[in-house]
């Protein structure tokens, strides 16, 4: 019994690191009106530009993810702008086939840079917890916290602020937000901004508690896309409630069948959803 | 032979070869309008099935627990019947969803059987695979293996793409493209969609599955690692380069590609960093392609798709 709260308690650690990497990409498919395969692609980026000022530079932590996610997120608008914008009006499985080769030049750009092998940040070791009988390390606990920062933060912004609005606006309705003298150009780039920067943090999360190689960022896009279908296309708010059912469904299947299903377990759970309900959890038909 | 011819025949072979995947792949999305994110599910499954049932029941450290040891007739039918099966296996549940429901969930499908095969190794080994694999002797009719191999890709592309022009241009094709064109419209006048998107489907898995027997026989090996989802969007590369709608601008595409990559693979490295610079500049030039092909649209073809695919 023990062990089964033990692999509840990382299903939900699991749970806030998806949560962090798919609100990003939740938030791209909700304003751009695409699937952007390539949003994994920019966790590695992040984590490996962390990577390479903390343990190859030298850096503190913290100023190097800082760095990390700001740079990310401009890397993040650099290709929404070149990329995508031009194409936009093609229709979004054009737009989604493109971001598989824009991920294809990340992937490529970063395999030439780093090479392949195994990396790890230069910071201090995990320290664990025990808390009735349950571990968790110091960086799962900042993973869990960063999470619901995030996603209370992310609402405040989207409920309170002017570009908040903006881009709720734009989700729901393009034309329309237009005519009402929304500038659409720059609430793309807002949420480029943000959509990326979301990425880079989660990316930072990636570094911290994972070991770093250049494939991981495909093994990513895996779990986002399960979340983000299971959570429907259409809203953020059941992407948390995605992020967690997924997270701990994949921890806790280990304690009955073998880790290296972890991934089927994930799509399993999105398909049986699927076929119960069509259009995701949210219920909203996507656009 | 010298190398050039070499490499002109291996451009033949896995080009025709993968043609074929191009090919359904086409029908699937500019005849049926359905994307299909798990072309690799199908090409294994084929690949697979042939594998079993040609090698010999298992032995030593084997851990597959069927072997049938059929002869190569018998396992190149099995690998179409099993592309079939699969694709009625993922087809009936999913074919109902849309657009990108459905992209992502074939892409999930494939995953999922790629997860199986990895921790599966009753079924083939697990990621050790199946080496060895049987095929016909090439011996007989004359000619060095890679030309009958060569021809044989070739023969079934030409075969995929009479069988695929000839479904197209009866009724039967017309009634496609009328589903995919105007849903509504069809529906009124009788046709039952859902059907017909699911026979698509099925039928369009056939020529998959037996291109994955085919590709078993060419690198006597199967294993997870050559059914990555990495075949999947080389096909959809190949058929945006190639443009959609037409089955030489599918095998065009696919031929280009599969030429582009083996020159890259023809230039000698130094070293194993030299090499590895290499294969990264292999992605990023075909991820570059792809940006820009679909940019500026040097065949037009989906610009008249207007309606959300």
């Amino acid at each position: 019994m023990n062990l089964l709260a033990q692999y509840a308690l990382t299903g939900v650690v699991t749970g806030c690191f998806l949560i962090l990497a798919t609100i990003g990409f939740s938030l791209t498919r909700q304003v751009e009106g695409f699937l952007n395969i390539a949003h994994a692609e920019m966790l590695g980026v992040s984590a490996f530009i962390t990577w390479g000022l903390n343990a190859a530079a030298g850096w503190p932590f913290i100023p190097a993810a800082v760095v990390a996610i700001v740079a990310t997120a401009f890397v993040g608008l650099f290709i929404g702008r070149v990329v995508y914008d031009p194409i936009r009006k093609l229709g979004p499985a054009v737009v989604l086939i493109s971001s598989v080769g824009v991920a294809l030049v990340i992937a490529g750009i970063m395999h030439a840079i780093i090479g392949t092998g195994i990396r790890t940040l230069d910071v201090p070791l995990a320290t664990t917890y025990k808390f009735f009988g349950l571990r968790i390390t110091n960086y799962q606990m900042i993973v869990v916290a960063l999470a619901a920062l995030t996603g209370i933060s992310l609402a405040l912004f989207l409920n309170r602020t002017k570009t908040g609005l903006a881009i709720r606006a734009m989700s729901t309705n393009p034309e329309l937000a237009a005519s009402r003298g929304i500038d659409v150009r720059q609430t793309s780039r807002a949420t480029w901004l943000l959509s990326s920067g979301l990425a880079g943090l989660a990316g930072v999360m990636l570094a911290l508690i994972a070991t770093l190689s250049t494939d991981i960022a495909f093994h990513q896009i895996l779990q986002i896309l399960a979340v983000a279908i299971l959570a429907g296309l259409g809203s953020l708010y059941s992407v948390i409630a995605a992020g967690l059912i997924v997270g701990i469904a994949m921890d806790v299947s280990v304690f009955w069948i073998p880790a290296g299903y972890r991934p089927l377990i994930a799509f399993a759970v999105v398909i049986i959803a699927l076929l119960v309900r069509p259009e995701g959890l949210s219920m909203k038909r996507s656009s | 032979m010298n190398t050039l011819a070499q490499t002109a025949l291996t451009i033949v072979m896995f080009g025709s070869l993968f043609s074929v995947l191009t090919l359904s792949l086409n029908l699937q999305y500019a005849r049926g309008g359905m994307i299909n994110f798990g072309t690799v599910a199908y090409f294994a499954a084929g690949a697979y099935a042939y594998a079993i049932v040609t090698q010999e029941p298992p032995h030593g450290l084997d851990q597959y627990l069927v072997g049938l040891d059929a002869p190569w007739w018998a396992g190149f039918i099995a690998a179409g019947i099993a592309a079939m099966a699969f694709a009625i296996l993922t087809g009936w549940p999913t074919l109902r969803l849309r657009g990108e429901y459905l992209a992502l969930t074939t892409f999930a499908f494939a995953e999922m059987l790629s997860s199986l095969l990895v921790n599966e190794r009753r079924i083939g080994n697990g990621t050790v695979g199946l080496a060895n694999v049987e095929r016909p002797d090439a011996n007989i009719l004359g000619l060095s293996e890679n030309i009958v191999y060569a021809g044989a890709a070739f023969l079934l592309m030409l075969a995929t793409a009479y069988a695929f022009s000839r479904l197209l241009a009866s009724p039967y094709g017309r009634a496609i493209d009328a589903v995919r064109d105007d849903e509504v419209a069809a529906q009124a006048i009788g046709k039952d969609i859902a059907r017909l998107r699911f026979q698509v489907f099925v039928l369009s898995s056939i020529p998959i599955g037996f291109a994955g027997a085919l590709y078993a026989m060419i690198t006597t090996l199967v294993n997870p690692n050559l059914f990555s989802a990495e075949v999947t969007f080389f096909v959809w590369i190949a058929l945006v380069l190639g443009g959609e709608r037409t089955i030489l601008g599918a095998v065009v595409g696919t031929m280009a590609l599969v030429g582009f990559q083996e020159a890259i693979r023809a230039i000698p490295f130094e070293s194993v960093r030299a090499a590895e610079i290499a294969a990264s500049a292999e992605d990023i030039v075909t991820g570059i392609l792809f940006i820009v092909i679909l940019r500026w649209q040097p065949f037009a073809a989906f610009a008249r798709r207007r309606q959300p695919a």
